[in-house]
């Protein structure tokens, strides 16, 4: 059973809106638990995680300051600004919308619920008091989605798709999460030795991995071992090196894939080349923009394959 | 008997399932008498069920109005409309009847044009007509049939004698809805099937698929059939999905076809272009192919009347097919079905003058306050007057219309509409309604058991469109005895 490619499109894209939900809710939180954890927190900025989702355009368009409030209503509340979490939920939403049909029958409830929970529950929860409860339910409801999906959607195209769309929007908001540890964080005024830890620690929460780092590296958080286990360590779902390997095996079945499984294999050489204790903090962060362009070549190669296959 | 019931007066229209007598009619006695006894409150309670089954089930329509497009819960009216068998068959007999003499008309007018050349129909009429297309001229395609799925509208005049009052060959729609108001009312109404032989509806998708199946040009064990919808915009985008769904096949837009070299249309799919062997189109011709009609349409394929002519693909209807779905070709009906079928018309149609011929545009004019005044080529009851609902200043606007574009306007009496026992508030009240059965023509033919009952939910209204405020009733062929 084949399938239209516009379907393929849609689900690809329902995948990257899902993810990017989510991890844009893991970030915010995870930033807001360190924000408080830090002493002197108000000279790092809010404005940091504007620049971890490319927004600053946009924004600065909106705001004149990049504060708290103002941050925090861009990336929580405003269904109009791409990089908000109300608009990944709905486009999410309407790309299921019309692929309905090839999804299970509680999909099209389940995003429903979640989109009108967060249209409703949004706005009031900017403030301090309910955003900590109103992001770990955007998150427990999106794990819902992505639970349901697989425990029961069939494993063939419109898996693929969907998990493909997962995996890339995964890897790519994981590089960005890791970037802030290296280049944005770190380098600044205001941070030191004593709050490097707290800040690796709240990344790793922030990719659900900390306690996994315990348990397979060790109670003691540091800089390298954690950029190490998070883009290379095989075993963890949200490490890079995971999600490529993942996209490899859904690669590998579909016709024509020989242009995106060339870009994903530099990918792969890439990681094994990545060696942070040899590193400055400058050569990392611009390993890492290199890996983010990487990975949206890999996005243009799907794009151009599956999707506009005769659009020059 | 309980309260709602009471007052039930159809006055001096027909009444389908109540005698002027108050008695129920035979094939209907079983439904009343059931429905008569349930206290009120109930009817209310499965009113509210059946609403919600709505809800839950997702059946909306779409309404334009200024402030844009808006998603409308389908209205239903959970009291059946019962016709028995031996009626209905009479009915189904008539409309497989015209459904081959209309297609012979359009194959002919496409062709030979002999029933032009014999005089039996005007040649002007018809060639002048925008529903021409002269780009189907010299086509043939499978079995000499254009219009493979018809939606027929009848009324039921004062003595409950069913009349054609239009065919629909373009895009006819409400097929879903046919098939869902019968699975609301086993949900909220399931002691009425105990009693009855009622006969099956959710038979279409399968007939349909045979149908367009039957067209493939290649043979094939499993062709390949899309639907091809202008997108999910369209007021009827969730029967396009629904009949996607029910026949397994690909629901398509524009731009997911393609016409290559070879003049075969192929869906992009992730493993390729894989090629298509029928589209079930629910656009309209003149968006279908900028190529062939207008070439600012973004809906259509380009180059889909090039695969079409060179039989590469079928399409259904065919383009061109509108050319008998136009409100003065319908008057000539009768004349073809003794033409083509040598036969004499098993359905009455209703009497229409022709506001192009001047004798029939004098009557027209000097009764406009009691006739029905159509444009010949709108439809969803658009551009409609009622005359004895009209208020003079309308009906002077009528009369320059037709002044200035007679060939553009027919006249029909106003028919005595029949009602039927319908649940409004708490009571149960008569109102008008309409039946659009639809009939499938491929190697074989076949009519739906009942059709799409619209009924308007305004007292005394004739209206029964669904953009207008009409509603929807299950309409059940019932055998024997109940």
């Amino acid at each position: 059973m084949t399938m239209l490619s516009s379907v393929a499109e849609r689900l690809y894209w329902m995948g990257r809106y899902l993810e990017r939900a989510e991890d844009s809710a893991r970030l915010v939180a995870a930033y807001n638990h360190l924000i408080m954890d830090i002493p002197r927190a108000a000279e790092l900025g809010w404005d940091v995680l504007v620049r971890i989702l490319d927004a600053e355009p946009v924004f600065y368009q909106q705001y004149r300051v990049g504060n708290e409030q103002n941050v925090l209503r861009f990336l929580m509340a405003e269904e109009d600004s791409c990089a908000s979490i109300p608009f990944a939920v709905r486009w999410a939403r309407e790309n299921v919308r019309t692929t309905r049909d090839v999804l299970p029958e509680e999909t099209w409830e389940q995003i429903n619920e979640l989109h009108l929970y967060v249209s409703d529950a949004a706005e009031k929860s900017v403030g301090r008091r309910n955003r900590q409860a109103f992001l770990e339910e955007v998150i427990s409801r999106c794990q819902r989605v992505n639970g349901m999906l697989s425990s029961s959607l069939p494993r063939d195209h419109a898996h693929r798709f969907l998990r493909l769309g997962h995996l890339l929007e995964r890897s790519d908001m994981t590089t960005r999460l890791m970037d802030v540890g290296t280049g944005e964080i770190l380098g600044r005024a205001g941070t030191h030795e004593a709050t490097d830890p707290l800040i690796w620690t709240s990344l790793l929460q922030a990719l659900s991995s900390f306690g996994a780092y315990r348990r397979m590296i060790g109670p003691l958080v540091e800089a390298q071992e954690v950029v190490e286990f998070v883009f290379q360590e095989p075993l963890l779902p949200r490490s890079v090196a995971f999600c490529l390997a993942e996209i490899r095996l859904e690669l590998k079945p579909l016709k024509n894939h020989e242009s995106a499984m060339r870009i994903l294999n530099r990918g792969r050489r890439k990681l094994g080349k990545l060696q942070p204790e040899q590193m400055s903090r400058e050569a990392l962060h611009a390993y890492i923009d290199e890996f983010q362009a990487l990975l949206a070549d890999l996005h243009d190669a799907i794009t151009a394959s599956w999707f506009h296959p005769d659009t020059p | 008997m309980n309260e709602s019931w009471k007052s039930y007066a159809s006055g001096s229209f027909f009444d389908e399932l109540i005698t002027p007598q108050g008695q129920p009619r035979a094939a209907a006695r079983g439904v009343v008498r059931l429905l008569q006894k349930l206290p009120g409150q109930e009817m209310a309670e499965r009113r509210a069920a059946a609403e919600l089954a709505i809800r839950e089930m997702g059946i909306s329509f779409t309404v334009y109005n200024e402030a844009g497009n808006i998603d409308r819960a389908w209205p239903f009216d959970i009291i059946p409309r019962v016709i028995s068998a031996r009626q209905w068959q009479a009915v189904s007999d008539g409309l497989r009847q015209r459904s081959l003499a209309l297609n012979h008309f359009i194959q002919d007018i496409y062709n030979q044009q002999k029933i032009l050349a014999d005089g039996v129909v005007p040649a002007d009429i018809v060639l002048e007509s925008t529903n021409f297309k002269p780009q189907c001229m010299g086509m043939s395609p499978r079995f000499g049939v254009w219009a493979h799925i018809c939606g027929s509208d009848l009324v039921r005049d004062g003595d409950g004698r069913f009349r054609v009052l239009e065919d629909n060959l373009r895009v006819p729609s409400g097929v879903s809805y046919m098939l869902e108001n019968r699975e609301i009312t086993k949900r909220v109404l399931p002691e009425l099937f105990e009693n009855y032989s009622i006969l099956p509806v959710d038979d279409y998708p399968s007939q349909l698929y045979q149908t367009l199946a039957s067209l493939s040009p290649r043979e094939r064990r499993r062709p390949c059939i899309v639907v091809l919808t202008p997108g999910i915009f369209n007021s009827a985008y969730f029967e396009h999905a629904y009949l996607a769904q029910g026949m397994g096949a690909e629901l398509v837009e524009g731009r997911d076809l393609m016409v290559a070299d070879d003049n075969c249309v192929y869906m992009r799919t992730v493993d390729g272009p894989v090629r298509v062997d029928v589209i079930y189109r629910r656009i309209d011709e003149d968006f279908m192919d900028p190529e062939a009609f207008r070439p600012e349409s973004l809906l259509g394929v380009a180059g889909l009347m090039r695969a079409w002519k060179a039989g590469n693909v079928a399409i259904a209807n065919a383009p061109g097919s509108g050319v008998a779905d136009d409100k003065v070709i319908y008057a000539f009906v009768p004349e073809m079905i003794r033409y083509y079928l040598k036969q004499k018309p098993l359905l009455a149609s209703v009497p229409t003058w022709l506001c192009m011929r001047e004798k029939d545009r004098e009557h027209v004019l000097k009764n406009l306050d009691q006739l029905v005044v159509k444009p010949a080529n709108e439809s969803g009851g658009y551009g409609i007057m009622v005359g004895p609902h009209s208020t003079a200043a309308v009906r002077r606007k009528f009369a320059r219309l037709i002044e200035e574009n007679p060939r553009n306007y027919v006249a029909q009496p106003t028919l005595a509409l029949s009602t039927a026992p319908t649940y409004i508030d708490d009571t149960v009240e008569p109102r008008h309604l309409d039946l659009r059965p639809f009939i499938l023509q491929g190697r074989d033919t076949w009519v739906t058991p009942g059709g799409l009952t619209r009924v308007a939910l305004t007292k005394g209204s004739l209206v029964v469109n669904s953009s207008q405020g009409g509603g929807s009733k299950d309409t059940w062929i019932v055998e024997g005895k109940a």
